[in-house]
């Protein structure tokens, strides 16, 4: 009797694992240091939170809102208030767009940042973390003046905005954008310019353009795999047609591009958020809603570029106070469908690295 | 608005194939179909011709009480077309094939669907329960889902039979 | 001056003339315990300061300030982490192979204070003059593996044991570099003898003669202890902590203290081999010694805090398709250098 083949390792990774970004667990089927099969359980940050909308007014629901990706929270807070918005047929003030725009661009620039840190983090370059988190400390300053909390902001209303900025917040922006170029040059320098960090990242974790498309793949690493679709481009929302920037698009479709995205992301926002500033009208941030939001009886969908990903808000109104369904469409958890076909066949450094580059927020993940 | 147009004319088409009526709610075209036709809807509107519905958004169960809705937001990678499918499901038997063999991306929110609302997808390589651990009992967004915890009810019902 | 340069000798002198007979075999115990004593404590002191340094080092580079809390400057913040580690409760899993389990830390330990023994720390001051000092030194520091090992297969624990697998892998693989890279030096003074080795350096370090094996020399000898970006055996993010994972208290201390006595003793052979031990001018030598060491040292820690962690692949590779043809190459290089030489000057 000859022994061909030996036993698999079977490693449960998570969801107490330093680089598992939260609750995420998966079930690792490991032959020597190569991964064979990944079954990937999710759900142990599940809160619900479609059945708690349904027992919340349309006001009370936003606070939830920020808890789904809770690394870009006003994203949240305005794709959910728009979908309200568009179901009650609200036109807001030019001045509360241009705010939308620039804290919802404001989260895109901190929740890349944190991608980036905690992908230097995943392979080891503990000093690229806290220089991408040293930097994103500046934007939830800008959060804390304008909305008074750093993490879960709930800055966005049905009908506008719930804060006019500060005085002090357009100096610290203005400050903020001139510095960026420079942060982008030293988390390239620290990190992703490094051999070792892009001999660990190229070449790995190949997702190619059709399987990106199959698998309803949205999102920057939508772009790294070579499809040049953002949202903001192909149905734009809000004022985004107003604004001139670029789609990045790279072609490596390995991680090293799904990285390398995120910081071409972060130069286009910094031009919108230039622009906005620059346009930004005076005038009123809310417009006039009814005190009790009581929309048409009817059905909405709508969807917004987040930075992660596509999130999509399907909103079922009976006409009561209380949306009769709110279906949340996480980007984010659309996208992790990639991780067990795509990291099948690496090594196990390689699964980490991968999964770093999802950039996959549990919170949002798990609802 | 032509392609609007376009797309409104090709579901209506569609349509007629697969009993299905269309309606359009707040600007969105939504085509109401019954399950045993959403493979061929879904085949059909992923290949209309100039308006291709290629792109399987999302996927997402509704309960309306008497029967139960999987709504399907369909999109294009090049177009601004947007169609959403909704197909009406048997409530005490919930069963609808699966749309994992037109798009692989379908796999975790038929997971979802079928965790949230017990509807099952005929050909799903691995329905298994994707939030909720696996003897969970009942299907959360169901309207008819008593949200207090187990201990809550078993504790209302020793206190009902103690009377 | 003199006076300073031969502190230790003349204290140790001095414990000797406190014998009858000050070669007796009761003196040469004697100062073979104090030795020992010795360099344990180098061992416990340099894992004090190593540690309080790497976190400055580490907040230095990050841009932060390290601990800053405990004591001035935070500089009683490793000692305030001694404390808590004895209060910890020794644990052993279930399923543990209890005997490997607790002497793998033991034999992490024992392994720098072998190691350092034979480390001239100034003129005539190695705790023992042993002919075949870097022989000797290579061969100790290569058990490592073998207790890494152990810790790994012992804990019972899937990470532990990828962990220790890895670490077998690595450390044979750097062993071979690592000894070829020294092979040069000891081609041109023809001894094992670390004495002798830093007794030749009185002209020029080795450095200037052997650029090629000293990086070699680094590169193996940071995979060597296991440090970023050679620090797969105990990869946080892949395998938690390694062969460590399960450990706890003071046995955990022990693997660290190991570390940080292995760093220091690679770095002390580094310092002896290739930048010429204690010879320098002006400062006692066993002041130089001590500042080369501290260079070394910092270098390693500066490269940790900078580079990400290698792939296991790469890893490979870099161990057996460039250092070991690279060291092979300076092997053949100082021997065409030596005959030139002899040549030239008609030895």
């Amino acid at each position: 009797m000859s022994i061909d083949k030996t036993e698999d390792l079977i490693l449960n990774m998570g969801p107490q694992h330093p680089s598992m970004h939260g609750l995420f667990r998966m079930v690792v089927h490991l032959e020597g240091e190569t991964v064979t099969e990944i079954d990937p359980k999710i759900g142990y940050l599940h809160r619900g939170i479609e059945k708690l909308a349904e027992s919340r007014t349309y006001t009370q629901f936003i606070p939830y809102t920020d808890r789904l990706d809770y690394l870009a929270s006003p994203h949240n807070n305005w794709a959910y208030v728009q979908t309200v918005e568009k179901l009650m047929g609200v036109e807001i003030p030019e001045r509360a767009e241009y705010l939308r725009v620039i804290f919802g661009e404001l989260s895109r620039i901190a929740s890349h940042q944190v991608m980036i840190a905690s992908t230097a983090l995943d392979i080891a370059g503990w000093t690229a973390w806290s220089y991408a988190f040293r930097d994103r400390e500046r934007i939830l300053d800008m959060y804390e003046m304008t909305a008074g909390s750093r993490l879960t902001v709930n800055i966005m209303r049905i009908g506008g905005m719930s804060a006019e900025p500060p005085a002090e917040f357009w100096p610290a922006l203005k400050s903020f954008l001139d510095d960026t170029p420079e942060m982008l040059e030293e988390y390239y320098g620290v990190f992703l310019g490094n051999e070792i960090a892009q001999g660990r990242l190229k070449n790995v974790g190949i997702l190619s353009k059709e399987l990106a498309q199959s698998l309803s793949i949205t999102g920057p690493v939508l772009r790294g795999s070579g499809v040049q679709y953002d949202l903001r481009r192909a149905e734009p929302y809000s004022i985004y047609d107003r604004f001139d920037f670029d789609i990045p698009v790279r072609y490596g479709c390995d991680s090293y591009d799904r990285t390398m995205i995120r910081m071409d992301e972060i130069k286009e926002s910094i031009k919108i958020i230039k622009q906005a500033v620059r346009d930004i009208p005076e005038g009123p941030i809310m417009a006039k809603v009814p005190k009790v939001i009581k929309p048409p009886v009817g059905e909405v969908y709508h969807r917004v570029e987040n930075p992660k990903g596509e999130l999509g808000f399907y909103i079922v109104s009976d006409g009561s106070t209380k949306p009769s369904r709110v279906r949340i469409r996480p980007g984010t958890f659309v996208n992790l469908q990639m991780l067990p076909i795509v990291a099948k066949g690496w090594k196990i450094q390689d699964v980490v690295a991968i999964f770093a580059t999802l950039d996959a927020v549990l919170g949002e993940v798990d609802k | 608005m032509e392609n609007k147009e376009l797309l409104k004319q090709r579901v209506e088409e569609l349509a007629g194939k697969v009993n299905g009526e269309v309606e359009e709610i707040l600007g969105a075209i939504i085509l109401k179909i019954q399950a045993p036709y959403i493979i061929e809807t879904l085949t059909a509107a992923k290949s209309f011709a100039d308006v291709p519905c290629d792109f399987l958004h999302d996927l997402a169960g509704l309960d309306l009480g008497d029967h139960f809705e999987v709504v399907y937001q369909l999109t294009s990678w090049n177009g601004p077309q947007r169609l959403r499918v909704k197909a009406s499901v048997d409530r005490e038997n919930p069963v609808i094939d699966s749309a994992t063999r037109i798009w692989q991306g379908a796999d975790f929110l038929e997971r979802e669907a079928f965790d949230m609302f017990g509807i099952q997808f005929k050909g799903h390589p691995n329905l298994k329960r994707i939030y909720m651990w696996d003897d969970f009992e009942g299907y959360p967004l169901r309207k008819d889902y008593v949200t207090e915890p187990i201990e809550l009810r078993n504790l209302v019902r020793q206190r009902k039979e103690g009377e | 001056m003199q006076a300073l340069n031969n502190l230790f000798l003349i204290i140790a002198d001095f414990i000797r003339s406190l014998f009858a007979d000050p070669h007796s075999v009761w003196a040469n115990l004697t100062m073979d315990v104090i030795n020992f004593i010795i360099v344990v404590i180098i061992i416990v002191l340099a894992a004090l300061i190593l540690i309080l340094l790497e976190r400055k080092i580490a907040g230095w580079t990050s841009q932060r300030t390290g601990p800053n809390r405990l004591g001035p400057r935070g500089w009683f913040q490793t000692i305030a982490d001694a404390l808590k580690l004895m209060g910890k409760e020794d644990v052993t899993p279930a399923g543990a192979d209890r005997i490997l389990f607790k002497i793998a830390p033991m034999i992490v330990f024992s392994l720098p204070m072998m190691t350092l023994a034979v480390i001239p720390y100034g003129n005539q001051m190695a705790p023992i003059n042993l002919d075949l000092g870097i022989f000797y030194f290579l061969a100790v520091s290569a058990i490592s593996t073998l207790a890494f090992l152990m810790a790994g297969w012992g804990s019972n624990n899937k990470y532990s044991l990828l962990g220790g697998m890895r670490a077998v892998a690595q450390m044979i693989s750097y062993e071979i570099p690592l000894l070829f890279s020294l092979l040069g030096v000891v081609m041109i003074t023809q001894s094992f003898n670390l004495g002798v080795i830093v007794q030749d350096q009185h002209t020029i370090p080795f450095i200037a003669l052997q650029p090629l094996a000293f990086v070699i020399y680094i590169i193996a000898g940071i995979a060597e202890v296991n440090r970023a970006p050679f620090d797969l055996v105990e990869a946080d993010q892949e395998v938690v902590a390694g062969p460590f994972t399960e450990y706890t208290g003071l046995r955990w201390g022990l693997f660290f203290l190991g570390e940080y006595g292995n760093m220091t003793a690679v770095s002390a052979l580094a310092a002896t081999v290739f930048l010429g031990g204690w010879q320098g001018p002006f400062l006692p030598g066993w002041i130089w010694f001590w500042m080369k060491v501290g260079i070394i040292i910092f270098f390693m820690m500066w490269v940790r805090w900078t580079f990400p962690r290698i792939r296991v692949d790469h890893l490979m590779h870099l161990a057996w398709k460039v250092l070991l043809p690279l060291s092979i190459l300076n092997i053949f290089l100082t021997g065409l250098g030596i005959y030139i030489y002899r040549l030239v000057m008609g030895g």
